[in-house]
């Protein structure tokens, strides 16, 4: 068992008061958020980043009975609640989704959109480097001098934008740790081995043949070597050396390596997850969350179904029903339900009107995103797309909008400015964004 | 003082090793590179010193100090080769005692076949990111990758290269929505490798303006595609009239059956429809001109005859600061592709004089190559010595750059000897981390698209380098061939071991207090009374150490 674990639900308990009284609504809750910081429990975020643009008209906003609809149909997650009958089991947690059904957002480009979606900015906005959200959150909601690095992102498919995933002007301390790196596939029937092994934290134990006081001269006499360096040469780029290299060295060192091991888990628990990569990786997910790891992101890709949507979104949201649902399952138990906030989303939706090769195409305009779990008023949809699922018609919501809201239901106060590449301070989430109070508690 | 100091290493180290491998070696820092006054290349060296100088005395800037030869050995060797010098290399330039061999150390690099391989592989990544990553199209980046080389090792002048690309003629296949095919004419030289640039665009005309804009004319039209540009002066209109230049990439429409009148000179081959809209334009320069059209000459022949000419305002002064760029990590314009009122350049002056050298001497490559290697600028070192150095854009001292992930694997292997099979060094990276293929792994795990004056080393980089196997071999005491060697060899003072490591690792002897503080560990034995073993934890150390890691 994990030593952070127990750690964890102890801290929980103490916890759980001051989370019992912030109930009433957000705003009682940052209020209340000063006075409540010394036991307040640690919140996480876990990101389901659908890459390639997932179908929401199929998944969450359906539109059966239309032309534009397909042939799934809806079933109730919550009351006033439909999803796609292709996720009963994530239905079952109906009372902690809030469907945002008024994505408006500029991109139908995989790698601009991804930027958008994951930075709230467009890309080479006059030179600014800018930060991953996953790098944003991690700063607001981590300790820095935690063993286990406070992002860390899961089998993600960077190809469309490597900047979307790093950590910007915040520099290397917020970069995030990958494991699963460049994995294209979601093996259906891969063997528990194969996925244990692109899990895995790459080179985190040093060959047998070093012992622990070799292992300590060598560090002894690098870090002599590091400063040396950076004593004539001071910029960020030695910095970034050190940095990463206190980083490892502290992984290596502690126990906390540990939880990236799933054969710890029961086989009936896994299975729950699913036997591939994204079901694995969400438990991993909360194995994480349990060791306090405030930012994860989990990597569900092949959702560029220009051909042959409705075969491959049916396919797909079988391995994110079951997954997503166990993580739900999981984390009630826990009791991290309601310190965690689960968000689900691409870099944009898809085109209500199917193409003559039974595909959609990207689709920016009007699309949907799914924030579930802590902060949260769920059992919902909030906005309202047009019979055809082409226009907004309700409650718009822009990129920014987003964020801000993800950031409230964080406790995060997302007009926090931090110092940027170009010497100018930027905030978390541009000002002019409009959280979506109807889904925050 | 720092100059002296660094003499007084020298001579030490040259005493330790003499007899062996080196001759005593000159003092420190040698005089910069002066090749035969006259030299165009050195006139041009000695004006761009000339207005980096006056800006550093405007703004109160004292510049650091000249690189020893070690420093800028290995900072010309990873510039121009792609990897940092082996021990031998090193020994053989330290002790050469010509005041001219910093010039010498450049004439013969860029006759290397390293040279054109590495400039081929370092543009194919440049202009076609796309090919590195994705595995769909990483094929048709090798084929281009190969046909560059053959023009940097003839050092074809930048124009003609440019032009090559742009009138290559071909056949567009458009029939399958999904992705177009071109097929170069046959009659065209290496045009199937050429042609590569086109199929990485993806044939699109889109695609092709904004690439041809972006990288060949350093602005960046791509932001215009959808919606007037937010800071530079440019419209969507814009964006489509430049676009349709390749506008015969397109499904030409035919003529309507009603259709009265004269042909125009290109039918429709210069004509793009703006997705999504009614609006039809036809192919026109930024400057707003247009070709004088005619039946003979095409619309990517009319685009090559603008945009390669020495009169065009962003052509000479693009190329130019792109290797600019390269030599010292940041452009004088920088973003290189972003120019306009929230873009300006360090010094407006310089690059309008680089950009007009660059075109008077026909866009020869290594003619400028040269003259940014004679300047001292080129040749200060990258320690800091006054605060007043800290802006990068002011060069008054070496930019610190990250090491592309060949260049990082190729300097690893001159560096521990490993053997690398031809079929491992071919098996390129594809977008799949190749399993047993430790170059294949080191350009995954190092891929970045990060300034290289601002790239971040990641947790995964130092585990890889600490722990993984590549390092792991090639620092153990039974696998790896230099390391064994050094400790093997017979009659070597303790010294000598340490000095040759630091030689091999990092391409220069130790300072003195590090041959003290590295010979005293190993002759302790380190940390378990092993002094072989100890070795082996100074050149495991050398090769985390930031030194090796950076160009520097």
């Amino acid at each position: 068992m994990l030593r952070g674990n127990l750690d964890r639900r102890y801290l929980l308990r103490v916890g759980a008061v001051s989370t019992a009284m912030s109930l009433s609504g957000w705003l009682g809750k940052l209020a209340l958020a000063a006075e409540a910081k010394t036991i307040q429990p640690k919140r996480s975020c876990i990101l389901l980043w659908m890459n390639g643009g997932p179908s929401t008209i199929d998944l969450f906003d359906l539109k059966p009975g239309h032309e534009n609809g397909g042939p799934f149909t809806a079933i109730e997650a919550a009351p006033g609640l439909k999803i796609s009958e292709h996720l009963p089991k994530l239905a079952k947690h109906g009372r902690h989704l809030a469907v945002l059904r008024g994505m408006s957002t500029r991109e139908g480009d995989h790698a601009r959109g991804t930027y958008l979606m994951r930075t709230g900015q467009l890309p080479g906005f006059a030179g600014i480097q800018y930060p991953s959200l996953g790098a944003l959150f991690a700063k607001e909601l981590g300790d820095p001098k935690s063993e286990l690095p406070n992002f860390i992102s899961i089998a993600p498919q960077r190809f469309f934008s490597q900047e979307a995933f790093g950590p910007g002007f915040l520099g290397p301390l917020y970069a995030p740790l990958i494991v699963g790196d460049n994995q294209f596939n979601n093996p259906p029937n891969a063997n528990y081995e194969q996925l244990d092994a692109i899990l895995k934290v790459q080179d985190l134990h040093r060959p047998a043949t070093i012992d622990d006081a070799t292992h300590a001269a060598r560090l002894d006499l690098l870090r002599q070597v590091q400063d040396d360096f950076a004593a004539t040469r001071p910029g960020a780029m030695a910095k970034s050396h050190a940095a990463a290299y206190d980083r490892a060295i502290r992984l290596m060192q502690s126990d906390a390596g540990q939880v990236f091991d799933l054969s710890e888990e029961k086989a009936s628990t896994r299975d729950k997850y699913g036997r591939n990569l994204f079901g694995q990786g969400c438990l991993l997910a909360r194995r994480l969350v349990e060791c306090q790891v405030p930012f994860v992101e989990v990597t569900l890709g092949n959702w560029d179904t220009h051909a042959n949507n409705f075969e491959q979104v049916k396919t797909l949201a079988g391995i994110l029903d079951a997954a997503w649902a166990a993580l739900m399952d999981d984390l009630q138990d826990r009791g991290l339900l309601a310190t965690t906030t689960i968000v689900w989303m691409g870099e944009f939706g898809r085109t209500p009107k199917i193409n003559p090769a039974k595909g959609r195409d990207h689709y920016p305009n009007a699309w949907s995103t799914v924030i579930a779990g802590g902060g949260l008023r769920g059992g919902q949809a909030v906005g309202k797309t047009s019979a055809d699922g082409t226009t907004v018609e309700e409650r718009p919501i822009s990129t920014v909008d987003f964020l801000a809201t993800v950031c409230c239901a964080l406790g995060i106060d997302f007009e926090k400015q931090n110092m940027s590449n170009v010497g100018r301070p930027i905030r978390i989430v541009e000002k002019n964004a409009q959280p979506v109070t109807e889904v925050l508690a | 003082m720092v100059a002296g100091f660094r003499g007084v290493a020298a001579v030490f180290v040259a005493g330790c090793v003499t007899g062996l491998v080196m001759e005593p070696a000159p003092v420190g820092a040698t005089e910069p590179l002066t090749p035969a006054s006259g030299d165009a290349a050195q006139r041009l060296a000695t004006r761009i010193d000339q207005i980096l100088a006056k800006d550093w005395e405007e703004r109160g800037i004292l510049p650091t100090e000249v690189a020893d030869d070690a420093e800028f050995l290995r900072r010309v060797y990873l510039d121009l080769i792609g990897r940092a010098p082996k021990a031998s290399e090193t020994r053989a330039f330290l002790s050469d005692r010509s005041p001219k061999k910093r010039a010498q150390l450049v004439e013969h690099l860029l006759q290397l076949p390293g040279h054109a391989a590495y400039f081929a592989e370092m543009t194919r990544w440049q202009w076609l990111p796309q090919t590195v990553n994705n595995f769909q199209l990483t094929g048709f980046g090798v084929q281009f990758e190969r046909w560059l080389e053959t023009q940097y090792r003839a050092n074809t002048p930048a124009d003609q290269v440019i032009r090559r690309i742009l009138t290559l003629r071909l056949t567009a296949n458009n029939q399958n929505p999904m992705f177009r095919f071109v097929l170069a004419d046959p009659n065209e030289p290496d045009g199937p490798n050429i042609a590569g640039f086109y199929q990485a665009h993806e044939n699109r005309p889109e695609n092709l303006g904004a690439a041809v804009s972006r990288l060949f004319l350093g602005v960046k039209l791509e932001c215009a595609q959808c919606h007037d540009h937010p800071f530079a002066p440019y419209t969507r209109d814009q964006f489509w009239q430049f676009a349709a230049f390749f506008a015969d990439l397109n499904p030409l429409p035919a003529l309507r059956p009603n259709f009265v009148g004269p042909i125009p000179p290109q039918a429709e081959r210069n004509t793009l429809v703006i997705p999504n809209t009614d609006k039809k334009v036809i192919a026109t320069f930024f400057d707003g001109s247009k070709p004088d059209w005619s039946l003979d000459r095409t619309p990517r022949e009319e685009l090559a005859e603008w945009l390669v000419n020495p009169q065009n305002p962003y052509f000479a002064v693009n190329m130019a600061n792109r290797l600019w760029a390269h030599f010292f990590g940041i452009g004088l314009v920088d973003p290189v592709d972003e120019p306009g009122e929230n873009n300006p350049p360090s010094h407006p002056e310089l690059l309008a004089e680089l950009g007009q050298a660059f075109a008077a001497h026909g866009f020869d490559n290594r003619f400028l190559i040269r003259a940014i290697i004679l300047t001292k600028a080129y040749q200060l070192s990258s320690q800091w010595t006054h605060p007043g150095q800290a802006d990068p854009r002011r060069f008054a001292r070496m930019n610190l750059k990250s090491l592309t992930p060949a260049q990082l694997f190729d300097s690893l292997v001159a560096a521990t000897g490993f053997r690398e099979p031809a079929y491992l060094r071919n098996q390129r990276s594809f977008g799949f981390v190749q399993p047993n293929n430790p170059r294949s792994q080191f350009l995954a795990r190092f891929a970045n698209n990060e300034r290289v004056t601002q790239t971040n080393t990641t947790i995964l980089q130092a585990l890889m380098l600490m722990n993984g196997q590549f390092i792991g071999d090639q620092t153990d005491l039974s696998k790896s061939e230099i390391l064994a060697a050094v400790a093997d060899m017979p009659g070597w003072t303790t010294q000598q071991r340490v000095t040759n490591l630091f030689l091999t690792a990092l391409a220069r002897p130790p300072r003195p207090e590090e041959l003290e503080k590295f010979s005293s560990y190993v002759d302790r034995g380190g940390a378990k009374g092993d002094s072989k073993q100890a070795l082996a934890d100074v050149f495991w150390v050398l090769l985390n150490s930031p030194e090796f890691l950076f160009n520097h």
